[in-house]
């Protein structure tokens, strides 16, 4: 039950107030500000409580979305809207910026009206509220078109109108994973885990019912195959999981089948976590050295550890330098290197990088001697990268498509899988 | 700063504008990190820097820190800017240090000797700036410092005006930190004659350290009287136009007027009948100009010629000793009652008060009470109004007592929600010492409860009940008031239990009318049990058994209430004992029993509610205005002992209500002076001696009645012990005598300074004692504490020793293993080595307990440098003044034994010995 929605810019200015609830009052707007915006010191915290007032809040590039409410709410049930509230602005009218809200106000309103009912949330499926909620003005509908429009957004299958029609029937599915990492400086992992999700763009004719594969261990098992063989397959464990609302989870609990019929165009459908067996695509070694109190040498190695024949984009290594640099002397064998004064560290960055390969930076870091005893903490060393595999080993086994109705089958149906592998935060100590 | 804006450091300007239009936080932290990178390659670069540019930096760092950033470089250049020639230089130099440099920098010796440079110099502007400078660090160092050198400029025939006034300011703050920094003796004299120099401005600054000086020093500055009373009447009779510089909106000097009225507060009105004349001639002149019209309409003007007004006023306030005077001036704080100045109406107000305690202007008071009473009700500032109440209450006296008590108690409904608590209080205080006729004093209290029933605390309503049990003659009318009261719809809690306590014990008084028939009273209050919390229940629990005793007819009614299960059954433990215990009491005994156990509360001890008053201290601490005729009776009353609570049984425990305690023991602190501790009491003692071996600050003795703690600063061969002694008792301490002595053999090797005390504790107070040490040579005794002081009449004597070993002057002495173990070859001298095995005390496990006992001796734990990591390693220099003891040590522990080998190696034999015999009792 969500009592309000307010949106900030960067200076604590009010860009959109809409409250929904009468238990939240005007100085809710202002409490936020100055306790949170305005705080003296950062505020970490994406809750905070004023005076019996919950406040939830995310920032997007230069924006605050706060939602309030006075009462125990679901804390990720709220978050989880915040989420969805900035997914469909983006999928209206793109980037989320002050420039944009303000440009579409009205739109914005209309939005809050329909996807929050006293402050309960509705549906936020950004492809329904697009077939009533339009960017071109008003459209007189006709009674037929108005009694379709109820029928389906109450009806069973609220995801997906009727009538769909498209003259080549595809389907793209997208696997991206965030690979989350912390190695200690002997190359220890400390902790790593892939969160992953699928994105499915879906151009297909009527209401098709589509059937998904995936090499998870337990749905693999349960197909009645020895488990042995599933291991030769490598399958792969999946610690918890989440579904777009079209799968049918009775489906999916009893037949560990996933079935649904896809929204059309673009959607989330899966969302997951594994922990175990997680192939990192680079590593990190790093060699800092203390060469008396005016000096410092560092050197990192980064090795590549996938299949020769692929491809590594965007690489960044940043590494941390000590608070009293006064210069810094670089080399790197491949990319371009820098040291940014501004941030604290050295950025180097790699276009591309095959796999199996290797690449050294070294670094003299020169020190101004201060007057305090506190010794350098030694951040980690963080790294950014976009790889073309699934980093977790997740694989797509089958997607079928029927659509009994129409006369097109499985095979005519053209369909495209693509994995993506980026780094989460990807740190090693040194 | 004019002049730094005409040098124009645009990398500066830039700077600051580029933080400012920094859209968000991130961002301005990215400016700040690129520009502190730039700074330290410029600093750290192998081209020297010119003036101009380290003051750009230096200005730059100063801007980041004042943004809150940590600086932890530059300081080195900001040195070097003070020995610049330029004045902006200097001065940003100066600015830096006194913003940045912390009390125990490295580069303090450095800066002290730019400084001192500076003070040489004939530059005035450069000694003002250093002088700037030292005031605003003010640090002990900075004391120890110049504190020779501040005074000479003080007094010096050929300082500047300027730098004399700077030097003043200057030794004042340093004063405040250290206050032995200014010498006594020869320098008292001049500096009290600064008082009559030509200059207004030194005048004015000396007037300021002068009076600080007095505070810590009265007799010593007597000569000051007379010096500020002709000064004095030198500026109030002058006419305006005679200091040029220093007249204010037409008022002469008023700065210097009101701290030269300040400074005289200080002392008792002089015996010198000339001085006196003349300074009651000044007040007066001061008194008559008040009634001069004003000679402009600025608000500057009349807040200056009032602020010298009040001053005035204070002062023969403060001297108490011309009626005429004192009369003068209740008259014209009469005037300011009704001015249209919120501030002056406040201001009047509060020194009313003050004067409402002097014997000969109290009847003047007291012809403003019309006008005071009107300031309660139409006052618009609470804090105005607050001041009326205050000062009502210290006027009050017998004549005006039932008037002003009823002023009071009209206005309690309307009142402020932050002062009815406080205005309670002085209602039942005042109700109760006036009180000719108790039945008036009963009105009062059950108005008051009525009125403002959540601020009457519980004394409140103890009180009255005590005063209804010893007084026969108003329990009827009481009984008949409360019965009266209770009948509201809605009726306060604390009535509730009033009414409950007095209808207990008397409703039988009132019984004989049909309207206040027990069936009625029983009635009554039962209708309000639901409305109460459990405590008032259980007092009304009490109530309706004591009605079986007293009413046998409504016998059946009670029983059937106890029986209730909301009673019998309740969650409250308490309830349902009480209930239960009554139901059997009024079921199962006899009449007589009954009679016996449920008799009348028998009358209290007498004594007044010294527990108000100290509620009302508690309120406001600091500045509670005494109703004037309190103070000698308070003086007077003995403390009386409590009547002992634990005497009572169980039955009559449950007999009176809870708080019955509260009840007996009102207020009165439980003195136990029966059996006055003697030496080392018998009570709780601590002493801590052995634990100061590896620490240096806590708790060093403690029993029943004082406590001793100590704070050790080491530094090479100096030692500087605080000793605190706490009197954790009601009583004062007399001839408080601490005796620090050292042993013949000791005092050869160990030098003592120790600082005078006062003789006087006060109770609950905590005093610090300075004993300086310097160690001359290796000792292995300790110092005598030798306590002797009366408590309470009795003497008392502490034998305790001072926490001072040779170890306190270990220096810690960081070195590699090669370089430890050739050490350690070094001195295998048998006579240079001293081991001892020996069972290990505290468990052995606990190696960081073990490492900050090490450290906290004051030995360097040299780590990672033994073979073995389960030994501990450590090596020192002991500091004494004659030469240097180097010191090593091994520690190894034997895990399975439980055992330690500790190995002690120093080039002095008797070192080794004891600090090996010192350390085998730590572990």
């Amino acid at each position: 039950m969500i009592g309000g929605l307010f949106c900030y810019n960067h200076k604590g200015e009010v860009l959109i107030s809409r409250v929904f609830r009468d238990d939240i009052g005007r100085n809710a707007v202002d409490a936020f500000r100055v306790n949170i915006i305005h705080a003296r010191q950062q505020v970490r915290s994406p809750v905070t409580n004023i005076a019996r007032t919950s406040f939830f809040h995310i920032k997007r590039s230069n924006l605050w979305l706060a939602a309030v409410t006075k009462q125990n709410v679901n804390a990720s049930m709220v978050f989880e809207f915040l989420l969805k509230v900035v997914e469909i602005f983006q999928n209206y009218f793109g980037k989320i910026s002050e420039e944009n809200v303000k440009n579409n106000f009205v739109l914005i309103y209309e939005l809050l009206d329909e996807i929050v009912d006293f402050g309960y949330p509705q549906n936020t499926d950004s492809g329904i509220l697009k077939t009533f909620i339009t960017q071109q003005g008003v459209k007189s509908a006709t009674k037929e078109e108005q009694a379709a429009i109820t029928s389906q957004v109450t009806g069973q299958i609220g995801w997906r109108k009727e009538g769909i029609k498209y003259r080549r029937n595809e389907l793209f599915l997208d696997v991206m994973e965030y690979v989350n990492l912390l190695m200690s400086p002997q190359g220890q992992v400390l902790s790593a885990h892939v969160a992953g999700k699928i994105q499915m763009k879906s151009y297909l004719s009527g209401m098709p019912e589509c059937k998904f594969g995936i090499n998870d261990k337990i749905a693999m098992d349960s197909k009645g195959k020895p488990a042995e063989e599933s291991k030769t397959k490598s399958a792969i464990a999946i610690d918890d999981c989440q579904f777009h609302q079209c799968v049918k989870l009775s489906k999916f609990e009893s037949e560990h089948a996933i079935s649904f019929i896809p929204p059309d165009g673009e959607n989330e459908l899966m969302r997951y976590r594994t922990t175990k067996d997680i192939s990192l695509p680079f590593r990190v070694i790093p060699l800092v050295r203390e060469v008396g109190r005016a000096k410092l040498e560092v050197k990192v190695v980064v090795k590549s550890n996938f299949k020769p024949s692929l491809l590594a984009q965007k690489i960044e290594i940043r590494i941390p330098t000590p608070l009293n640099t006064s210069g810094v002397q670089l080399i790197c064998m491949k990319g371009k290197a820098k040291y940014k004064a501004s941030e604290n560290a050295i950025v180097w960055k790699i276009k591309r990088m095959g796999g199996m390969k290797e690449s050294q930076i070294s670094a003299e870091i020169e020190l101004l001697t201060t007057d305090t005893k506190k010794k350098w903490t030694r951040p980690p060393i963080s790294m950014n990268f976009e790889v073309p595999f699934a980093p977790s080993g997740f694989k797509v086994r089958y997607l079928k498509v029927f659509e009994p109705k129409l006369n097109y089958s499985d095979h005519d149906v053209i369909k495209w899988v693509r994995y993506i592998g980026r780094s989460g935060l990807y740190e090693t100590r040194c | 700063m004019p002049a730094v804006r005409g040098d124009g450091m645009r990398g500066l300007a830039v700077f600051i504008s580029d933080i400012r239009n920094c859209k968000s936080k991130e961002a301005e932290i990215k400016r700040i990190n690129k520009e502190l990178a730039n700074i330290r390659s410029k600093f750290k670069g192998d081209k020297t820097l010119d003036g101009y540019q380290k003051k750009k930096y230096v200005c730059k760092l100063l801007f980041i820190f004042l943004l809150g950033h940590d600086i932890d470089f530059g300081q080195i250049e900001a040195v070097n800017l003070l020995s610049s020639n330029k004045y902006t230089e200097k001065q940003i130099g100066y600015l830096f240090i006194s913003v940045l440099i912390s009390g125990n920098s490295e580069l303090i010796q450095l800066i002290v000797q730019s400084i001192k440079n500076d003070l040489a110099s004939r530059n005035p502007v450069h000694v003002s700036l250093a002088l700037q400078c030292i005031a605003n660090i003010g640090s002990k160092d900075m004391a120890e410092a110049f504190g020779q050198e501040i005074p000479k400029l003080l007094v010096s025939g050929d300082t500047l005006d300027v730098v004399k006034q700077s030097a003043a300011l200057c030794l004042l703050r340093l004063f405040r930190t250290d206050p032995s920094v200014i010498p006594s003796g020869e320098w008292t004299s001049r500096i009290v004659h600064l008082l009559n120099d030509q200059h207004m401005g030194v005048v004015t600054a000396a007037a300021s350290l002068i009076d600080a000086l007095v505070k810590k020093n009265p007799e010593e500055y007597k000569g000051c009287i007379s010096l500020a009373v002709s000064r004095l009447s030198r500026i109030v009779t002058s006419s305006y136009t005679d200091f040029q510089d220093y007249t204010y909106y037409f008022v002469p000097a008023p700065w210097l007027s009101v701290k030269l009225l300040r400074l005289l507060q200080n002392y008792p009105p002089p015996e010198d009948p000339g001085v006196r004349g003349r300074l009651s001639e000044c007040l007066e002149t001061i008194l008559n100009k008040a009634q001069e019209p004003p000679k402009s309409k600025k608000i500057q003007h009349s807040n200056a010629k009032n602020a010298v007004l009040f001053e005035a006023i204070s002062l023969i306030i403060h001297n108490d000793s011309e009626p005429n005077l004192l009369v003068r001036a209740c008259n014209q704080l009469g005037q300011f009652l009704s001015h249209r100045e919120t501030n002056l109406r406040y201001l009047a107000l509060e020194s009313m008060c003050i004067l409402a305690t002097s014997e000969f202007s109290h009847e003047a008071v007291k012809k403003h009470q019309e006008t005071v009473i009107n300031a309660l009700k139409t006052e618009r500032d609470v804090s105005v109004r607050q001041r009326a109440v205050d000062l009502l209450y210290a006027m009050c006296d017998k004549s005006n007592a039932e008037e002003i008590v009823l002023e009071m108690l009209a206005y309690l409904e309307t009142a402020d929600y932050s002062i009815r608590e406080e205005m309670v209080l002085k209602v039942a205080i005042l109700a109760e010492k006036y009180a000719t006729d108790y039945k008036w004093y009963v009105d009062v209290i059950l108005n008051l409860i009525r009125l403002a029933g959540d601020y009457v605390s519980e004394e409140v309503w103890y009180r009255v009940i005590q005063i209804v049990i010893n007084r026969d003659d108003v329990q009827g009318y009481a009984a008949k008031t409360v019965f009266e009261a209770l009948q509201a719809q809605a009726c306060h809690e604390n009535m509730v239990k009033v009414g409950g306590y007095i209808l207990g014990e008397f409703g039988n008084l009132i019984a004989g009318d049909a309207r206040s028939s027990p069936a009625v009273q029983l009635q009554l209050l039962h209708s309000k049990f639901h409305l109460c919390s459990s405590m008032t229940r259980a007092l009304l629990l009490s109530t309706y058994v004591k009605f079986v005793n007293l009413f046998p007819e409504i016998k059946s009614h009670v029983e059937e209430i106890f029986v209730a299960d909301s009673n019998l059954r309740s969650a409250d433990a308490e309830l349902q004992q009480r209930a239960s215990e009554y139901l059997a009491l009024s079921k199962l005994t006899s009449l007589d029993v009954l009679a016996t156990v449920l008799e009348e509360m028998p009358p209290f001890p007498e004594k007044e509610s010294s527990g108000l008053l100290n509620l009302l201290k508690k309120k406001r601490p600091g500045r509670v205005i005494e109703n004037p005729d309190r103070l000698d009776e308070h003086v007077k009353k003995e403390p009386r002992e409590t009547n002992g609570t634990s005497g009572l049984t169980l039955a009559s425990n449950t007999e009176q209500e809870g708080g019955s305690a509260d009840l007996l023991g009102l207020g009165v602190p439980s003195a136990g002076n029966g059996n006055g501790p003697t030496t080392n009491g018998a009570g709780a003692v601590t002493n801590n001696i052995q634990k100061f071996y590896c620490k240096n600050n806590g708790v060093l003795y403690e029993n029943d009645i004082i406590q001793i703690g100590v704070k050790t600063e080491c530094r090479s061969n100096l030692a500087r012990l605080a000793l605190f002694y706490g009197n954790k008792t009601n009583h004062p301490f007399m001839n408080f005598q601490p005796n620090v002595s050292a042993s013949p053999a000791l005092s050869l090797a160990i030098l003592l300074q120790v600082k005078q005390v006062d003789s006087t504790v006060e109770a609950g107070a905590q005093f610090q004692q300075m004993v300086n040490v310097e160690c001359v040579n290796d000792f292995d005794e300790q110092p005598d504490l030798n306590l002797v002081y009366n408590y309470n009449g009795a003497p008392q004597t502490v034998n305790i020793k001072l926490p001072i070993s040779i170890n306190k002057f270990i220096e810690p002495t960081e070195m590699n293993g090669e370089a430890f173990f050739s050490r350690w070859k070094n001195l295998s001298l048998p006579a240079q080595e001293s081991q001892k095995i020996f069972k290990a005390a505290h468990p052995m496990e606990a190696t960081d307990s073990t490492k900050a006992k090490l450290i906290g001796y004051g030995f360097q734990l040299l780590e990672n440098i033994d073979p073995n990591p389960d030994n501990y390693v450590c090596a020192g220099i002991i500091h004494t003044r004659s030469l240097q003891i180097g010191c090593l040590l091994r520690l190894e522990p034997n895990k399975q034994a439980q055992i330690y080998r500790l190995t002690t190696r120093s080039s002095r034999e008797a070192v080794s010995q004891h600090i090996s015999a010192v350390l085998c009792q730590q572990f």
